[in-house]
């Protein structure tokens, strides 16, 4: 122990822990940047360029080389692949796809969106990493999985974004709407898709808290702000963000009473009646707190109110049930007016 | 073959048909369920007034979870049950250690010598498996007799549901369940008794948070070596006046670290490996119930004190047979206990620690319990002082200043005592605790994380304490 | 694989003990086998207690028992074996408890099912007694905690209930005894069929899922003659139960 010094063994613990975090930061580590030049064959590109050209008609090479992330030779190799291959035609210099690579692109989106469908059905987590997860996931599922993953999902038509799903065969089921900046002030419109991409956009519209399947009522919409009511809660979105939201005009019988509100924003001594729970409340959460009698026509009321605000304990037929705030935020109630005399 | 057919067409037909009712079929069949609920009641039930017994619940429950006095009562009501469980269980404690390790031990090795039993035999049995037994015994049923029935009483008032309710916002902030602030204060009387606990959180999540991080309560068993080494070497270096204060509040400084890297541990395993597991809250408060009392104290000794202490007895057993045996047999002109004590010297110098304590925490893993008497016999061993009753017997000190004498022979500083009351905290479960994590998550994976997270925290935490410690002093 | 069934007896004990038995339940000396359900906080594990007098430990917490308990008592010369079953909301959800409680009355058949509700909070426990009323039809409801809800002033017209449900009903407060003899003398002859349950079906689905249910419940029958809830079925392999459809892929059901 003669040459110990603690200086030197504290300096060499952190140059471990420093080394550490470079290969293993879960952003730009080492070994994840390995992990995806790894992940990053052929077959991945391929299969993102038919995507692309999917969702996008009239590209041409340098559009594909300019959305994607790929080196340009791969991309050029992959072109020439996929062009002897049939799955794409050249017409002057914009490439389309076939019908063969239209079905291949359908099958990718299939894979894509069902994987975003059990991400939020029965795992844990959290919306913003569904969509990187199924970009990876896409490329691995075989037919025979997809298949599996269908069932286990209960053939769902939609993802959890309100993108549809194609089937097996190809079927998908169409959805008519406009962007939210489209839609005129005082009109009323339900909420049918939120795009999560780019995800800088996404990462905005979650932190709002807008829900998917909420009717909304546009109260201001020029170039500078999109202002709208829903759920009770009023949102102002710049015009770029409210074009990431399509919505659906409601013909007047369809339209929700509204003075519809997000259970959250119910006040102590108010009662209410809940109309329903938000598509936004999934998996085993909603399973639950339909089982707890969360369920439409149960009426509602503050029972307790937390020293620290969250969560707050409602009762419901009969018995206390605590819930935290970002789940009474997806539970949708009309207060009961006139009723609050009931202390 | 035939059967397999049918199978697959009713299982087409239902796909079929699920493609055609859409995504709300779950929703739609508790709503029906429900509308069957109401109407039934509605035919059924007469409800005269709101009243009754809700006033009073209602009125206890604004005191419990008031902005005032929620947080003041909670902090009130553990600390006294932590109170009464440590002095409370002292006297019975050294009654029943009195009887078993003073008058039953001598008894047994004086009748096993009288029946003609060689003394490697007797010594494996009676110095070695009964003395480990006795020690947990006598050391950990007290203070659980008292813990336990005082904590059930807690939760068959009704109370518990009322903290998880307060205390709800602080855990979710790293990512676990209100209800592990119960689970936690259960492992404040026993690990493995918090991690049965844990089966009151029904989210697999939050669950398993609770499960891995309740290691970091700082259980009955651990609380003795923190009172006596506080009360030796950190009441030492203030004046006289003050050294009860001082030891005091080193002890509880030491659990209050242990919530600390709980709630960080738990943000920590929320946002990493465990983000991908299911995650739900709901929490209901039902309704105050006045306690059986008897009964109560009756069923939770049965339920959670007796099994607790059979596992315990079960592991320590085996555990105080390799401590004989390893003190005992000899390789070349040395004990093999001897020969890992020095082995494990320069590596335990790094920590701040030294060969013997870590020695004693493998061999130690069936109970903290027996830390203390089996580091004082290595310590006793390897110096050479006499002290004890001879090698691979563990034997612990009434007066707490002989026992000081013999930890300071040893070679233990101010940075020894606060290094082994670190590692005391953080360091791998008892094996009672471990085969219980086993037990509760079905998953080598999630058992061997919960065994090892801790240890890395410690090696961690007393290596920094010992580098920065000497560069300081 | 499957055979065709020997025979259709559903009520008569041996059937029903051999299907208990596969679930790791000792059946030596016992006559009839009764599953204990309800919803957690109900006092379920007291009215365990105060049917078997064993010492179960009951928490005022819900979902206390998560493991199977299991006790005994002797009624008219018959020996009849309890099943504590985890406290549960429901049966449809797929926690670790609702798989052990909704496998148990599904696979183990048990002769009678007791189910514990809380009278102050009949609604709410309405919503797993109509489940499992779906599931078996030999069914006892137990109107627990009587004294809480008179001192609520809740009253129950438990032969209107009784009628409703197509079950017995019984009111105890386990807490105090009162009620267990009556409901020991119920659980003993609806086991000997002196007492025949009707009971309750879920009513008010949408009729366009109710022709779904329909038409598969149809589909099951006619490939599994013996099963007695076919709609039960229908309703999990709709939601894609992965546990129910391997069961009837391998004819657990028979």
């Amino acid at each position: 122990m003669n040459s110990y010094n603690p200086i030197i063994y504290l300096s060499v613990f952190f140059v471990l822990v420093v080394l550490l975090v470079l290969v293993f930061n879960t952003r730009n580590g080492v070994y994840f940047t390995y992990l995806k030049t790894k992940n990053a064959t052929k077959k991945t590109a391929v299969e993102d360029i038919l995507k692309l050209l999917y969702h996008n008609d009239r590209f041409t090479e340098a559009d594909i080389i300019e959305q994607l992330e790929y080196s340009h030779g791969l991309i050029e190799s992959c072109l020439l692949k996929m062009l002897s291959k049939q799955l794409i035609a050249k017409e002057s210099h914009f490439v389309q796809l076939t019908d063969e690579g239209e079905e291949y692109a359908l099958r990718i989106i299939r894979a894509h969106r069902l994987w975003e469908k059990y991400l939020s059905e029965k795992t844990g987590f959290h919306k913003k990493e569904w969509h990187d997860r199924a970009e990876q996931k896409e490329h691995e599922l075989s037919d025979e999985e997809l298949d599996q993953l269908a069932k286990l999902l209960g053939n769902p038509k939609f993802d959890p974004h309100g993108d549809p799903i194609p089937t097996k065969s190809g079927k998908i089921v169409q959805k008519k709407g406009t962007d939210l900046s489209r839609l005129p002030v005082h009109s009323i419109g339900k909420i049918i898709h939120i795009e999560d991409e780019p995800a800088a956009i996404y990462k905005e519209i979650l932190a709002q808290k807008i829900h998917l399947h909420s009717q909304i009522k546009v109260i201001e919409s020029n170039e500078q702000i999109v202002v709208f009511e829903a759920e009770g809660v009023v949102f102002k979105l710049t015009p770029v963000v409210a074009k990431n939201i399509t919505v659906q005009e409601l013909d007047p019988e369809n339209i929700l009473d509204v003075n519809n509100s997000r259970l959250s924003n119910l006040k102590i001594n108010e009662t209410a009646t809940i109309i329903g729970i938000s598509k936004e409340s999934r998996g085993e959460n909603r399973r639950r707190l339909l089982d707890l009698g969360f369920v439409k026509g149960a009426e509602v009321r503050i029972n307790l109110v937390n020293p620290l605000n969250d969560p707050t304990a409602f009762l419901i037929k009969g018995t206390s049930i605590a819930l935290r705030k970002d789940q009474s935020e997806k539970i949708l109630i009309t207060k009961n007016i006139g009723n609050e005399n009931n202390t | 073959m035939k059967e397999l057919e049918e199978f697959d067409k009713i299982i087409a037909l239902s796909n079929e048909l699920r493609w055609q009712i859409g995504d709300d079929f779950h929703d739609d069949l508790t709503e029906a369920i429900y509308a069957d609920a109401a109407k039934i009641v509605k035919k059924t039930v007469v409800q005269n007034s709101q009243k009754g017994t809700l006033g009073i619940d209602a009125k206890i429950d604004n005191i419990v979870t008031s902005k005032i006095w929620g947080f003041p009562l909670m902090l009130f009501l553990l600390g006294f049950v932590l109170w009464l469980t440590i002095i409370g269980a002292n006297y019975p404690s050294a009654m029943l250690s009195s009887l078993l390790l003073d008058i039953v031990h001598p008894f047994l090795k004086e009748s096993t010598a009288a029946i003609g039993f060689p003394w490697w035999l007797s010594g494996f049995l009676v110095d070695g498996v009964y003395l480990a037994v006795a020690w947990v015994i006598a050391v950990m049923l007290p203070p659980m007799a008292i813990f336990f029935p005082l904590f059930t009483l807690l939760e068959d008032f009704g109370y518990l549901p009322r903290v998880a309710f307060n205390m709800d916002s602080l855990f979710k902030k790293s990512g676990a369940h209100g209800k592990q602030a119960l689970t936690m204060s259960m492992g404040f009387g026993c690990n493995a008794a918090g991690v049965v606990a844990t089966r009151i959180i029904d989210s697999p999540r939050e669950r398993l948070i609770a499960i891995i991080t309740n290691n970091f309560s700082l259980c009955n068993g651990r609380w003795p070596t923190q009172i006596l080494l506080a009360t030796i070497f950190i009441g030492a270096v203030v004046p006289e006046s003050y050294s009860s204060i001082a030891s005091l509040a080193a002890v509880v400084g030491i659990a209050v670290l242990g919530i600390f890297f709980m709630f960080f541990f738990s943000w920590a395993l929320s946002k990493t490996v465990l983000k991908g597991e299911v995650s739900t809250f709901n929490l209901e408060l039902p309704p105050y119930r006045t306690p059986v009392f008897w009964k109560t104290i009756y069923t939770s000794l049965i339920d959670r004190t007796l099994i607790v202490l059979w596992r315990a007895i079960v592991f320590a057993a085996p555990a105080g047979a390799v401590i004989w045996l390893i003190c005992n047999i000899t390789l070349g002109d040395e004990s093999i206990a001897a020969y890992l004590v020095h082995s494990m010297d320069g590596f335990g110098f790094i920590l701040g620690l030294n060969g013997v304590i870590l020695l004693a925490y493998i061999v130690a893993i069936p109970a903290n319990e027996i830390v203390i008497p089996t580091i004082l016999m290595l310590t006793v061993m390897v110096t050479g002082i006499s002290a004890g009753s001879g090698s691979g017997v563990m034997f612990e000190l009434d007066s707490v200043s002989a026992t000081a004498d013999i930890l300071k022979a040893g070679g233990w500083t101010l940075l020894t005592a606060i290094n082994v009351m670190l590692f005391s905290l953080l360091h791998n479960p008892c094996s009672t605790t471990i085969y219980t994590i086993y037990q509760e998550t079905k998953s080598l994976k999630w058992t061997v994380v919960a065994s090892i997270l801790p240890v890395i925290a410690g090696f961690i935490v007393t290596f920094l304490v010992a580098q920065i410690w000497r560069i300081i002093f | 694989m499957k055979t065709t069934p020997k025979s259709a007896c559903e009520t008569c004990a041996h059937h029903s003990l051999e299907n208990v038995k596969k679930l790791g339940v000792d059946i030596t000396n016992v006559d009839f086998v009764i599953a204990l359900a309800g919803n957690p906080n109900t006092g379920k594990s007291t009215v365990f207690n105060a049917l078997t007098g064993l010492r179960q430990h009951t928490g005022n917490w819900p979902g206390k028992t998560v493991t199977r308990a299991e006790g005994a008592f002797e009624y008219q010369q018959k020996k009849f074996k309890l099943i504590d079953l985890p406290g549960t909301y429901s049966l449809m959800s797929r926690s670790e408890d609702e798989e052990v409680a909704r496998n148990f009355i599904l696979f183990g058949k048990p002769n009678v099912t007791i189910i514990v509700v809380d009278a102050s909070r009949l609604e709410r426990n309405l919503n797993l007694t109509l489940q499992i009323l779906e599931i078996t039809s030999n069914a006892v409801l137990c109107l627990n905690l009587m004294d809480e809800a008179q001192k609520n002033n809740i009253q129950i017209d438990t032969r209107s209930l009784s009628k409703e449900l197509g079950i017995p009903v019984v009111a105890t407060s386990a807490r105090s005894k009162e009620g267990i003899p009556e409901l020991i003398a119920t659980i003993s002859d609806v086991a000997l069929g002196k007492i025949i349950c009707k009971p309750h079906k879920i009513k008010n689905i949408p009729p366009q899922l109710e022709q779904a249910i329909k038409k598969l419940s149809t589909a099951i029958q006619n490939q599994y003659p013996t099963v007695s809830n076919s709609r039960w079925l229908a309703f999990r392999v709709l939601e894609g139960d992965t546990h129910i459809i391997e069961a009837l892929k391998t004819g657990d059901f028979s």
